[in-house]
């Protein structure tokens, strides 16, 4: 049995690594977590480990060269015996058909970054899974796991044809296999249609070397809601697809607390209670009108820049009914009136906490503000919101030492942070923005007119 | 006894049989006497059957096709030629406001037996008001039938089908197919109305259409065996009621579905086909279901625009490339 050790893709866009250097040569005994060589990708230079037992049959690609993903870099062999005729002749369970691009099927390669995290090939489950409905089907009916798949189909779907090829594979694969293998012994591993050697995410028993904790007595382990897998689903494609990078900036916020107060104290009596979040959706909202560039979104091959600006508003769900976190959406909130906009913020956030929003509630905001300062946060990150291209995580507005013209004093300050998608926004934009918006803020005359 | 004829003579050896059958049944219509048919579907007829029985009349449809469906409620059995369905429009109100209503309407008391026949579809550089394919606008009313021919054995089989029927039967026909010759048998026969066939049995992908673009799409057919694509194609025959049992039976087998529909898309028979494929097989599609259908401009005039904008047989293998992801 032999393995084949490919390329592997080490993030969205990386396409080609270069084997910087070769730890091991060929003949060389190696056992599971050996480092094999150094990959120099478009970002860094990180350690490809062995995932199995076996002995270094063949180099394919010498230190230096650079090679596309999945690309053989390497043949590895479970025995002695075979090693010779590997380097030679295709072995018989070598799959008929090209394995389907790489980046999940199973990985027979551990690699491991400074900080030794796992990549995302081979994790848990696969967020992004396109299937065609005949295609899941008979991947059910012929035991092949989707999420080993590469859909050739369009945006990666998984097609019968797919699904078919891999499960030929399996029955090549299988028919190779001498009977008196165990069966542990009997996966080949190069094969794309066998599941994945470890699923972390799956935990049918308790586990503990796939990053799982084993349960204990006194541990609850309770199965998630429809939200909270909505989040999980939508928050890990976000991280693992965007780019993401911060941009941060301290806000001078005297002039804005002195007009909310002055607006609360002079307009209550129509009932106006606006929240300093109002303020900033609202000056949000004219930076995104004024910075164009900002109001866009990731497609593909192409960048969609919207035109109506459409703010989504994070809100969080009481903990005592569940928790959770809804994004409602304050449409064309650059043409509304402050007034208009915490009018809606506030009917939604109530609408949210008592009845649940309506799917048009929630869709199509092309920027998002998450606020944690009303909870004493001083400042923190946020996770976009796919298909936004940014969102803002704004800090509490409090009490600090600031210096003017020289001298130190007390005044308002609050800090926000930008997270932007760096495929859509660089960061002279991002800071661009921080600017109008700072500008906004710090005169907030135009927030009014 | 079969022998090949015409499908003008298929159509008229229907009318005939059923008019020496039965005493009701009548034949009305735009030269369908003295000039034996605008298109020569009824010629010989008014020897046999003299004027009370074929009847021309004034270039005025909605004004015949109201005295026929009064002739139908009071117990005849009218079938009205139009010269071209192009022309029907001016007497939607009679067939689409009145007799498929009229059942209903009058609580079952007055049914309206009787068939509405002529030429759908363009007939080549008749111009954008003489082109008409009206099969999605009328097929939507409720209370119709609908029949589309495309050989000369479905045009006496349904046609005589629909003569028989007691509800209004609309039978769609066209000029281009008019001179096609098949085998036909002498004897009388029905063939049932909402009934599908297999033209041509594949493997690999559904091709489902109506009336003449189901010849498009055998051309198709045959020019994609080269590329290793055998395709199933299914000739829906009547649109309403439609056949879903035997096009879902086809999608089961290949898994994907392109539907051929000479009239514009939006709202059209491709549309409702496709939106039951898509609910009766949805576990066994591995694409969407495609459509092809005439641009969605009026018929142009030009010979060479014309056939662009109709479906033709280079559209469909496009279809059919796109659908089973071999473009």
């Amino acid at each position: 049995m032999s393995i084949e050790i490919t390329m592997p893709r080490l993030s969205d866009t990386m396409e080609r690594g270069t084997i910087i250097k070769w730890h091991v040569a060929e003949g060389d005994e190696v056992t599971a977590g050996d480092v094999l060589a150094d990959v120099e990708t478009d970002k860094a230079t990180m350690e490809m480990q062995s995932f199995d037992d076996g002995v270094v049959a063949g180099i394919k690609v010498p230190e230096g060269q650079a090679v596309d993903v999945g690309t053989v870099c390497a043949i590895l062999s479970e025995d002695d015996d075979a090693a010779a005729g590997d380097q030679t002749q295709p072995t018989a369970a070598e799959p008929a058909q090209p394995a389907p691009a790489p980046e999940t099927t199973p990985s027979h390669v551990e690699v491991i970054e400074a900080a030794a995290v796992r990549t995302s090939a081979g994790g848990s489950g696969r967020p992004d899974l396109r299937i065609t409905p005949v295609a899941r089907r008979l991947a059910e009916a012929h035991g092949v796991d989707p999420a080993t798949l590469q859909g050739t189909g369009p945006s990666g779907r998984i097609t019968k044809k797919d699904v078919l090829a891999a499960a030929e594979t399996t029955q090549e694969v299988a028919a190779a296999v001498p009977p008196s293998a165990a069966p542990a012994d009997a996966v080949p591993v190069e094969s794309p249609a066998l599941a994945p050697i470890e699923q972390p995410g799956v935990p049918s028993t308790p586990v503990s070397a796939g990053g799982q904790l084993a349960l204990h007595d006194d541990d609850r382990r309770e199965p998630v809601s429809g939200m909270r897998q909505t989040i999980a689903r939508r928050l890990v494609q976000s991280k693992q697809e965007i780019p993401h990078y911060q941009v941060a900036m301290s806000f001078d916020m005297d002039a804005l607390v002195e007009l909310r107060s002055r607006l609360n104290s002079e307009l209550a009596e129509y009932e106006v209670k606006l929240s300093m979040n109002d303020l900033i959706v609202r000056a949000c909202a004219l930076a995104m009108a004024r910075n164009p560039l900002m109001n866009a979104s990731w497609d593909t091959d192409a960048i969609v820049y919207h035109n109506r600006v459409h703010m989504g508003v994070a809100v969080a769900l009481p903990e005592e009914r569940g928790g959770g976190l809804v994004v409602p959406v304050i449409h064309d909130a650059d043409r509304r009136s402050l007034r208009s906009i915490s009018a809606q913020t506030r009917a939604l956030a109530a609408k949210a906490r008592d009845r649940g929003l309506s799917p048009e509630d929630m869709e199509g905001a092309t920027f998002t503000v998450s606020n944690l300062g009303m909870f004493g946060v001083d400042d923190f990150t946020a996770i976009i919101n796919p298909p936004n291209s940014a969102i803002l995580a704004v800090g509490a507005t409090l009490q600090k030492p600031v210096v003017r013209d020289g001298e130190l004093a007390v005044g308002w300050v609050m800090k926000a942070t930008l997270s932007n998608d760096h495929r859509v926004v660089d960061g002279a934009t991002a800071a661009r923005w921080l600017n109008t918006l700072k500008e906004l803020i710090e005169h907030p005359s135009a927030i009014l007119v | 006894m079969t022998r090949a004829i015409e499908f003008r003579d298929a159509l008229r050896e229907a009318m005939s049989d059923e008019m020496r059958r039965d005493k009701r049944v009548f034949l009305l219509g735009e030269e369908v006497a003295q000039y034996d048919g605008a298109y020569k579907v009824s010629r010989g007829m008014l020897e046999e059957f003299g004027p009370r029985r074929i009847v021309d009349t004034p270039i005025s449809e909605s004004g015949f096709s109201g005295m026929a469906i009064g002739a139908a409620m009071m117990g005849l059995r009218p079938i009205v030629e139009f010269m071209s369905w192009s022309f029907s429009l001016v007497a939607a109100d009679p067939i689409l406001n009145n007799a498929p209503k009229m059942l209903y309407m009058s609580g079952g008391q007055l049914g309206v037996p009787i068939v509405f026949r002529g030429n759908d579809g363009a007939g080549g550089q008749l111009g954008s008001t003489h082109s008409w394919c009206v099969e999605s606008l009328y097929a939507n009313v409720p209370g119709l039938k609908m029949i589309i021919p495309s050989t000369p054995h479905d045009a006496k089989g349904l046609l005589t089908a629909a003569i028989r029927d007691d509800n209004p039967v609309f039978c769609l026909e066209s000029e281009r197919m008019l001179s096609l010759t098949g085998d036909v048998p002498e004897a009388s026969y029905e063939i049932p109305i909402g009934e599908a066939v297999i033209r041509r049995p594949g493997s690999d992908c559904t091709i489902v259409s109506f009336g003449r673009p189901v010849h498009f799409c055998l051309e198709a057919a045959e020019a994609l065996v080269a590329e290793g694509i055998e395709c199933e194609v299914i000739d829906g025959r009547s649109i309403k009621p439609l056949d879903i049992n035997t096009i879902a039976e086809s999608v089961r087998r290949t898994n994907y579905c392109v539907v051929v529909d000479q009239s514009w898309s939006f709202a059209s028979v491709g549309s409702e086909v496709a939106a039951e494929v898509h609910r009766v097989c949805f576990d066994d599609l591995d694409n969407h279901v495609h459509r092809v259908h005439s641009d969605d401009v009026p018929a142009p005039y030009a010979h060479n625009l014309e056939q662009e904008m109709l479906p033709n047989a280079r559209k469909i293998c496009e279809a059919v490339r796109a659908c089973t992801y071999n473009a």
